[in-house]
């Protein structure tokens, strides 16, 4: 019982709290996730190598972390599979129920999705070995040559389907038939005989190096992420679990002997049984509350929130967003998502600087050529019509990445923009043979087969009319990304909300009002808040007035710069740390705060 | 009855039940005697109606797109046994038997292919026939090419060359980024000596091993420790020209195609297999000047190549503004092969008589034609979709004296560029990015002996639907008349090797060294 309550949370975790969605979502945090499709090249691509088929088994399952309840019961079932196998060869190799070291497993795999590393692929591997032990210790073994020749084939079937993750099934094979066994002749030359096996598939099997067969599967060091210490630790402590766990056995069993010569069957008997009935229920308990310590202790909720963020702000769910930020004002990733989510709810303008600002959060400036700042990019190049730029990032991030679905999805939006139905017909043909994204893929296909130039879409109408028309090289935009959009469309909202967010950031109110004629062609029915606040600074500055056709500063806006200045000109001479808290409290979401201090969002 | 009989049982009926629905899902023959005549030929993918086609050449596997639930697609011609397909989707796949069988006892006459389509209620209906033309002459057995993503700057995806018998759907890897196990870098500029697989060099970059050439020939494959760029070989193989350059890669923010780049500086020098060394010529790297994408003439004695004059100082480093105003001209330089020496550099055609560019000259293996590519500026046509082909007769013009030129009417609306003769110069292969976008294809065209080309083919695929969802493009084809020596593994451990051969490069290089190239670039982290 207690163990499937153990395997019940695990579930319950993987599913309510890690959220499995988020690592198919990726948000740049994960750089092996795999693709899959339905077609027959793939197939013959993916298994027609070491490690292949299982590779290929768990692309397939991977994909079922979209769905957040079913990647958790995958994950979860894996988990228990491992459990179960590493369970089963200690009892069948050793006689003993030694259920906590089972329970290590599970607890060393929760720990990476904690983590939000990506090791689905690799545990397929291990369980895959873990199951060919089990097939191994089955087959009667009476003879050495035959015990030999099972390991053989089977050592050479698993290299061929589950590529490195082999050397775990020689290594248990090898450490059973040496010290549990006592074949020390047999169990010498399955370890010797490893490279053998290993050496039959890359010649004879897929005519590749030695070294290929290993790629796959034995995790190493990747330079850029971020999980590496982690992810090592986790997976190679797996690996060795079983292993030393045998030779350990074999000690304990060696030293037992020497010391005890003489034991009272009835006393060892009764022992036994209670040590199994105490065993079959404290291990699961240890194993919930190590389970709990690991969850507590090293679960990543930073980065859950980013790539969270990354996702809400993927799928157009601001408000979440919003809520988030004010929690995480510092991060420049979360601000730049917070602003796209601001400008989406119509609040830019009026609630900007109520939020924690930094000028690098608006366009990622610093990160444009980073794959956290492109993957956050792409969705806001496309919203403000920079659609080649949009390209330039998610062709970077798919070579980099992979074919995820997200990268398809935005190139085929991409293409169809620019008017290229034909390369997005493409996008959409690949994911048309995805397990999830088939639905979507092929409605605009049928859209394109109707329509196809898409005239009748309002929404594709609506970003093509945005797109720039002034051509630039990528390394010369600065401010032109915007004002190249405003030149082709000069309704463009986003262009001209975030170039004004740009100079209010930088603090270059000059220009800020140089655009402000601008504001007749939107349909704002007063000036926005923020912008009175800045025309209001910039008159006070340089005692020039600022006139906008046909519009008026509120007398609301007047009153709060005039208390503003009152409070830090007059009462406290212009002595910031002084007027700090007093100004923080009543005017921390103002953008007069923001000018004068910088940070924002302090409104108590 | 025991439970084993039972379970036998059961699975031999599933078997059964398995098989009986998998000839019933293959379409059944059946007779098609009443009819509805449909007044145009059926549209089908890809569209293989009024083209040409070698008598050895694969499949053509096609997409019926018509309405219907059963099709039945019937292939004839003069001489043989007609093939009929019965589908059940719109699918059709030749037996590829029977399709080989027909086409040979077919050369030179049409090929005839009738498809009827039926619905569920209602009865066949017939289209009007569709015909191919069946040449004389075979293609070259192999076609060679890279596959890639349509890649921005890196190029860690999955990328290599692959070699595709045209007889068939088989393709092989010759070398790939898997194999070779580089986490970063690129295999391109695959050349052959006339066609020939057994005398190839192929461009290695990686971020693991550098630059470096891998040379096959028949007796060994070695790594030489020197880029080449752009190659032509000699049709001697006792040199091999090639293009030295800094490249500046960068990208469009309202272009069309976002990608682009140019030469900073490029000279053309030449690789003396004998000597091992690396020479050139001042009639090939002028210092005022940018040349590149070197072609031998058949018989060896001219050299063709684009040259166009360098609007910048010679140590820029950034983009520079003219860059749109580079028109490449088309020059050629007499060689003399046995005594290793060059002649006088003279033109052949001038941007400023065509207004465009002139890229990628080839010549036909007989010396005839020249096909080259012109586009609105720059020497890397493939990413303008402005470049076009166009045939010179060269035989015309040492006989007038005057060197005219024509568009191939199998030009499209987009970039057509590397294009490559097959080796008894009848057909081109070319890569196109009509059908797909950004996504190349390769084509294959006949050309016959006044140099028109005829309306190309997609190169073939068992899936007819294929094109419509892979994402890599397949560029830089070459006929081989052969499977290549050294493939994959055999490549792959060359590249990884520590052997390599050094190659004396003169100090006296008008141009210096090629800067590290752009594509290793990190990500800032």
């Amino acid at each position: 019982m207690l163990t499937l309550l153990f395997f019940l949370l695990y579930f319950l975790y993987l599913w309510l709290v890690i959220d499995l969605r988020l690592i198919y979502h990726n948000g740049g945090a994960i750089l092996n996730f795999p693709v899959f499709y339905l077609e027959w090249e793939y197939f013959c691509q993916t298994v027609f190598w070491p490690g292949g088929l299982v590779g290929y088994v768990s692309a397939f399952f991977a994909q079922f972390f979209s769905i957040g309840w079913a990647g958790a019961l995958v994950a979860t079932v894996q988990a228990w599979l491992i459990w179960l196998c590493i369970g089963a060869i200690i009892r069948i190799t050793s006689g003993r129920k030694l259920m906590r070291v089972s329970f290590v497993a599970p607890i060393l795999i929760l720990l990476l999705y904690c983590r939000y590393i990506y090791q689905f692929n690799v545990l397929m591997g291990a369980l895959t070995a873990l199951g060919f032990v089990c097939l191994y210790l089955k087959i009667p073994s009476r003879s050495n040559l035959v015990s030999f020749l099972a390991f053989l084939v089977l050592s050479v079937i698993l290299y061929a389907i589950a590529g490195g993750a082999a050397i775990l099934f020689v290594a248990i094979c090898g450490v059973y038939e040496l010290f549990l066994k006592r074949r020390l002749v047999l169990g010498l030359t399955f370890l010797l005989s490893a490279p053998i096996a290993a050496y039959i598939v890359s010649l004879a099997v897929f005519n590749i190096s030695l070294i290929s067969v290993f790629n796959n599967f034995i995790p190493r060091y990747q330079k850029g992420d971020i999980g590496n210490v982690f992810r090592l630790t986790a997976v190679y402590a797996l690996y060795l679990l079983l292993p030393l766990t045998l030779v350990c056995l074999w000690l304990v069993e060696t030293l037992r002997k020497r010391m005890s010569r003489v034991v009272l069957h009835g006393q060892r008997g009764a022992a036994s049984t209670f040590e199994s009935k105490v065993a079959r229920m404290y291990a699961p308990f240890l194993a919930i509350i190590a389970g709990m310590l690991v969850a507590y202790f090293y679960h990543n909720s930073v980065l859950k929130t980013q790539i969270e963020v990354n996702y809400w702000s993927s799928n157009g769910m601001w408000p979440q967003i919003i809520e988030v930020y004010t929690q995480n004002p510092r991060n420049k990733f979360i601000n730049h998502a917070a602003d796209r989510a601001l400008f989406h709810t119509g609040r830019l303008t009026q609630d900007m600087f109520a939020y924690g600002q930094q000028p690098d959060g608006l366009m990622l400036t610093s990160e444009t050529a980073t794959p956290l700042g492109m993957w956050r990019l792409f969705d806001t190049y496309i919203d403000l019509g920079q659609v080649n730029l949009a390209q330039h990032s998610l062709a970077m991030l798919m070579d980099m990445y992979g074919e995820l679905p997200i990268f398809l999805k935005r190139l085929a939006l991409v293409n169809m923009i620019k008017g290229d139905t034909s390369a997005a017909r493409v996008y959409l043909g690949a994911l048309s043979r995805t397990l999830f994204e088939a639905g979507w893929a092929k409605g605009w296909l049928e859209k394109i087969e109707r329509d196809p130039n898409l005239s009748t879409d309002e929404e594709i109408q609506r970003l093509r009319s945005m797109m720039p028309a002034t051509d630039r090289d990528f390394s010369s935009l600065n401010e032109n990304i915007f004002f190249d959009l405003l030149e082709r469309n000069r309704h463009n909202r986003m262009a001209f909300e975030y170039i004004e967010a740009f100079y209010l950031l930088t603090n270059q109110l000059e220009k800020f009002v140089g655009m402000l004629d601008r504001l007749n062609d939107f349909d704002y029915d007063r000036i926005p808040r923020v912008y009175e606040e800045a025309m209001l600074l910039y008159s006070y500055n340089t005692k020039k007035k600022v006139e906008v056709p046909g519009r008026e500063i509120s007398k609301e806006s007047q009153e709060r710069f005039g208390g503003f200045t009152m409070v830090y000109t007059e009462r406290y001479k212009k002595n910031k740390p002084a007027a700090y808290n007093e100004l923080a409290k009543d005017y921390g979401d103002s953008y007069f705060f923001y000018y004068v201090y910088g940070p924002a969002g302090m409104k108590k | 009855m025991s439970r084993r009989l039972i379970i036998s049982v059961l699975v031999l009926f599933e078997i059964l039940l398995s098989a009986a629905l998998m000839v019933g899902w293959r379409g059944q023959t059946v007779a098609i005697d009443k009819y509805d005549v449909v007044d145009r030929p059926a549209r089908i993918y890809p569209d293989y109606g009024s083209t040409v086609i070698p008598p050895n050449i694969a499949p053509l596997n096609f997409m019926i797109k018509e309405e219907g639930a059963y099709y039945c697609a019937k292939i004839s011609s003069v001489n043989g046994r007609p093939i009929e397909v019965f589908s059940k989707s719109a699918r059709i796949q030749i037996p590829e038997d029977r399709w080989h069988e027909l086409l040979e006892k077919n050369r030179g006459n049409e090929l005839s292919i009738d498809i009827f389509a039926r619905g569920e209620n209602r009865g066949w209906s017939r289209f009007g026939t569709i015909t191919i033309k069946i040449a004389n002459e075979d293609i070259d057995g192999y076609l060679v090419y890279r596959r890639m993503h349509p890649t921005h700057v890196l190029m860690r995806g999955r990328l290599g060359i692959f070699q595709r018998n045209l007889g068939n759907f088989d393709e092989k890897v010759v070398l790939d980024n898997r194999r070779s196990r580089y986490t970063a870098g690129c295999v391109n500029c695959h050349t052959f000596c006339n066609n020939r697989p057994d005398k190839v060099l192929i461009g290695v970059r990686t971020r693991e091993e550098g630059d470096n050439t891998l040379l096959i020939e028949p007796d060994a494959v070695n790594k030489l420790k020197v880029k080449f760029g752009y190659t032509s070989w000699h049709p001697s193989g006792k040199q091999a020209t090639y293009v030295v350059s800094r490249m500046f890669l960068f990208f469009h923010t309202a272009h069309f195609e976002a990608r682009d780049t140019m030469d900073l500086d490029s000279m053309l020098t030449y690789y003396v297999a004998d000597a091992n060394n690396v020479r050139t010529s001042p009639g090939i790297s002028v210092k005022e000047r940018l040349e590149t994408w070197p072609a031998w003439s058949a018989d060896g004695k001219y050299l063709y190549f684009c040259s166009a004059p360098m609007l910048w100082p010679d140590q820029t480093k950034t983009l520079p503004k003219e860059y749109g105003d580079v028109k490449y001209d088309l020059f050629r330089i007499s060689y003399d092969v046995e005594n290793d020496k060059w002649g006088q550099a003279e033109p052949v055609l001038l941007a400023k008589d065509t207004g465009l560019s002139i890229t990628m000259p080839r010549i036909s293996p007989d010396g005839r034609w020249l096909i080259f590519c012109m586009c609105e500026y720059g020497s890397f046509s493939p990413w303008q979709p402005s470049s076009d082909m166009f045939i010179m007769d060269l035989k015309a013009a040492e006989q007038t004296g005057r060197y005219e030129y024509r568009r191939l009417d199998i030009d499209s609306d987009k970039a057509e560029s590397w294009h490559s003769w097959s080796s008894n110069s009848r057909w081109i292969v070319f890569s196109s990015k009509r059908e797909h976008g950004i996504f190349t294809r390769s084509y294959l065209s006949y050309v016959d002996e006044n140099g028109k080309a005829y309306k190309p083919i997609v190169l073939p695929q068992k899936d007819p639907e294929f094109y419509s969802y892979t994402l890599e493009t397949f560029n830089t084809p070459e006929f081989v008349t052969g499977p290549v020596i050294a493939t994959g593994e055999q490549l792959a451990r060359v590249v990884r090797g520590a052997a390599a051969i050094s190659v004396e490069i003169p100090k006296t290089m008008a141009t210096p060294k090629p800067e590290k190239s752009q594509e290793w670039q990190e990500f800032k982290q």
